[in-house]
């Protein structure tokens, strides 16, 4: 079955020539040229992922995440021309898994869409425990003692790597490889930004957390500090 | 008082030492005493025009005044004194006259009826009626022992007050002669006027008769003159002082004013301006600096606004392109990667359309850099920073071009000890930028990286041995869009502004970018960075010209003269962590990666 891709982009030379790139790639794309009509769409097309230009008429890209987010998991990859940091920033605290700077390559656009919609590795039943907080891994739970908690794939997937190894230290880089799919040194931020959303959702007081623990100078681990 | 110190001084050493100090003591006093009030005074001489103006207004009209006062005195004493001797002169004719007229035609032939006789006429003569004080002298002329009537002098007068010239002027011949002497003693002498003339006194004998006149009223009258004139002097030259400081005032007041304005405006404070009052002089000198304050501070703020509109524009333009870039540069992937399908001209089009794109865009991303540094909106994210590990990133990524050009890339690097206060994602930048141009222009020789570090300093310096530079070059070569030879094509397809983001960056650093080359020699570029933010760079750890500048290059393969890490290709760089040491949140530019290597197309 195709991938489908929602493009929101206000700009439909280059919408048209996403959807090219993906078509050519196998995906199955759809178009919408404003930020207002933006959530009808993905309600209409139900995407298996959105890509999100930030500045839209309308309702900005940022806006327009924390709307699908707000009812849905689904990926969303965020195309951004002013590579400003408070705009990354804000796009990623949005709600957005990833983002891609204008001008990119079609291999690096198709590389990001990829990773985003890679199937989550089917494993026979396993239970990981950080703390108070249990990973059902085959059935996608987390619960913090009793309670459900709602994670996106994306945070899961952070979760999910850190757990498996409480006890090794993961650099921001080796996180990018191994949660975002990127080989080559990126945007630490993402880390950064996703580790604190990931937080906010699993801690009981994110400014000291007790499942994710930052090691100073180099990266993340999951449990308690030794 | 000699003797008794000196006894003291044996007898109570003690003294002694205190003694000089306490001499010392009250000299170094007096001397302050006398030299802080020069100072003063000598400062506000230098600082104040009012303070020179007053004094050297006081000064010469002192001058003045007394030169005036010399004169006036002068006259006033001669006019006087001339008057005063005209008066006597008739009064003391007459005077004498009646005398000699008197004793000359006496009949007297004994002592005692000749002295009565002289006794009344001189007692005439001394009372008289005369308008000045005057005494007598009697004194016979020859030493004749058979006189009558011997010396004599009226009040406290002895015949000594005669002057001997006087006296010798009166025996040789008849007449009056008169000459102005000193009466009194020596402590108190008053002026005084003798005269004197020849008479005959019975039996015939002749004498000098002298009137001496008391001249001290004249002297005192003179005196008053003079007190007066030097009381009205004073209060003249307070009255030239005040007026003098009054003028002064009122005209340097507004100078100093404006004086203080122009540094204010200086300092940047443009909205500052000058008090006018009045439609004199000064108010017009208050309107027209005012004037022209006002046009300066609308021009600088119409540079600030066209400025500040360029470098929007410049950003907005970069930005602005972006989104049509990325379009075509799809395109542009996607026929190039169909181009085998096309016909060999038209497959060489793709090519082409598509690294020039890859140019273009390298352009976008660099000028939009620079468009950041122009409005001062680049910031520094300081980390605590190993170069060590910087340089063995930019060596890993920069290898698969300089193998393009047959280059090895060599680091010469100490194992530790070269951490400073940085922003990594700069320097990185700034590195690359260097190897890449040494790269592109060392003539497939290899490029040494000599990394080092001091107290105050870290510094990584470039070398390679290709077509090198002039010294006018070396001027230049941080310029923007500067080519050393125009005709000379870029090969890798740099912007141009490379070098010059990379001396923006140092200068954000507060470090320095230095650059040395000779023609077909090479060139070396240095990086010299602070250790941390607030130290101040002492020395460059390296030296800037190679050591050996002729030593054109070891062959290849060769082990780097200096022993240290050899990085061979696809050698993998030691994760250190360097990356976000700090917090969480700690979120840096991605700009910083608009320098990118082109691996992939290559």
């Amino acid at each position: 079955m195709k991938a489908r891709i929602l493009v929101v982009d206000d700009d439909e030379a280059l919408s048209e020539m996403i959807g090219i790139v993906l078509q050519n790639d196998g995906f199955d794309a759809s178009f919408c040229y404003e930020g207002s009509g933006a959530l009808e769409a993905f309600r209409e097309f139900n995407p298996d992922l959105v890509l999100l230009d930030l500045m839209l008429p309308g309702i900005d890209g940022i806006e327009v995440c924390k709307q699908i987010r707000a009812e849905s998991d689904v990926p969303v990859v965020m195309l951004t021309a002013k590579s400003d940091t408070a705009d990354v920033v804000r796009g990623l605290e949005s709600g957005a898994d990833d983002y891609v700077p204008k001008p990119f390559k079609p291999a690096e656009l198709v590389a990001r869409v990829r990773a985003r919609l890679r199937p989550n590795e089917t494993h026979a039943a396993e239970t990981l425990q950080v703390g108070e907080v249990s990973i059902d891994v085959a059935g996608h739970q987390v619960t913090r003692g009793k309670d459900a908690v709602s994670l996106t794939p994306l945070e899961f997937d952070l979760l999910v790597t850190m757990a498996r190894k409480p006890w090794q230290v993961f650099s921001r880089e080796q996180l990018l490889e191994a949660v975002w799919g990127y080989r080559h040194a990126a945007d630490t931020r993402l880390v950064n930004v996703h580790v604190q959303r990931l937080r906010s959702k699993i801690e009981i007081d994110p400014e000291k957390p007790q499942i994710i623990q930052t090691v100073r100078g180099v990266g993340y681990k999951a449990g308690t500090a030794s | 008082m000699s003797s008794h110190t000196s006894t003291g001084k044996e007898l109570v050493p003690l003294d002694v030492s205190a003694q000089p100090r306490s001499k010392r003591f009250s000299i170094a006093k007096a001397q302050s005493w006398i030299r802080r009030p020069l100072l003063v005074l000598r400062h506000r001489w230098q600082r104040h025009l009012i303070y020179r103006t007053v004094i050297s207004t006081l000064l010469f009209t002192t001058l003045a005044l007394l030169a005036a006062g010399a004169f006036l005195s002068n006259q006033i004493a001669s006019t006087l004194y001339e008057e005063r001797v005209n008066q006597i002169s008739k009064e003391s004719e007459r005077g004498l006259a009646q005398a000699r007229s008197i004793l000359e035609s006496a009949s007297t032939t004994d002592r005692a009826s000749t002295q009565a006789l002289v006794n009344s006429t001189l007692a005439s003569l001394e009372g008289d009626g005369a308008t000045v004080v005057r005494d007598f002298v009697l004194m016979p002329i020859a030493g004749d022992q058979s006189l009558y009537v011997g010396p004599m002098a009226s009040g406290s007068l002895t015949t000594r007050v005669i002057p001997a010239d006087l006296a010798e002027r009166v025996a040789g011949e008849q007449g009056i002669y008169w000459r102005s002497v000193e009466l009194g003693t020596d402590e108190q002498a008053q002026p005084g006027l003798v005269v004197g003339t020849k008479v005959l006194i019975p039996p015939g004998r002749e004498y000098g008769l002298y009137l001496v006149y008391d001249l001290s009223s004249v002297q005192s009258t003179l005196e008053f003159i003079n007190r007066a004139m030097a009381f009205t002097g004073l209060i003249l030259l307070a009255v030239v002082g005040f007026v003098a400081w009054s003028v002064a005032r009122t005209v340097v007041r507004p100078v100093a004013d404006a004086a203080y304005v122009s540094e204010r405006i200086a300092s940047g404070d443009l909205d500052r301006r000058m008090k006018v009052a009045g439609k004199d002089e000064v108010a017009r000198l208050g309107t027209a600096f005012n004037h022209m304050a006002h046009s300066l501070q609308e021009q600088i703020t119409q540079l600030n606004n066209l400025s500040a509109m360029q470098q929007r524009f410049v950003s907005d333009v970069s930005h602005e392109l972006r989104t049509p870039l990325t379009t075509v540069r799809m395109a542009a992937e996607v026929i190039h990667d169909a181009r085998e399908d096309f016909d060999p001209l038209t497959a060489r089009s793709a090519e082409l359309m598509y690294n020039q794109i890859e140019r273009f865009q390298h352009l976008l991303n660099d000028l939009l850099e620079v468009s950041r540094f122009d409005a001062g909106v680049a910031v520094l994210d300081r980390e605590s920073t190993d170069l060590n590990a910087i340089a063995r990133k930019v060596v890993e990524t920069a290898t698969p071009v300089a193998d393009e050009y047959g280059s090895i890339i060599r680091l010469n690097a100490p194992s530790e000890g070269c951490v400073a206060e940085v922003d990594p994602r700069r320097v990185e930048r700034i590195i690359r930028n260097l190897v890449l141009n040494a790269v592109e222009h060392g003539e497939s020789n290899p490029i040494d990286i000599t990394i080092a570090a001091n107290q105050s300093a870290v510094a990584v310096s470039v070398r390679d041995y290709g077509i090198g530079m002039s010294e006018e070059a070396c001027q230049h070569v941080f310029d923007r869009f500067w080519r050393a030879d125009p005709a000379r094509a870029r090969t890798t397809g740099g912007s141009g502004l490379g070098l010059s983001i990379s001396m923006e960056d140092t200068r954000l650093h507060e470090g320095r970018l230095e650059a040395w080359g000779k023609p077909q020699v090479g060139s070396v570029f240095r990086l010299t960075l602070p250790r941390s933010e607030d130290q101040d760079i002492d020395s460059s750890p390296l030296p800037l010209e190679p050591a050996v500048p002729e030593n054109i290059l070891p062959p290849v393969g060769d082990s780097f003269p200096l022993t240290g890490e050899v990085p061979k290709i696809g050698y993998t760089p030691l994760v250190l962590g360097l990356d976000d040491v700090l917090a969480d949140d700690d979120v840096t530019d991605p700009s910083t990666t608009s320098i990118e290597i082109k691996k992939e197309e290559n």
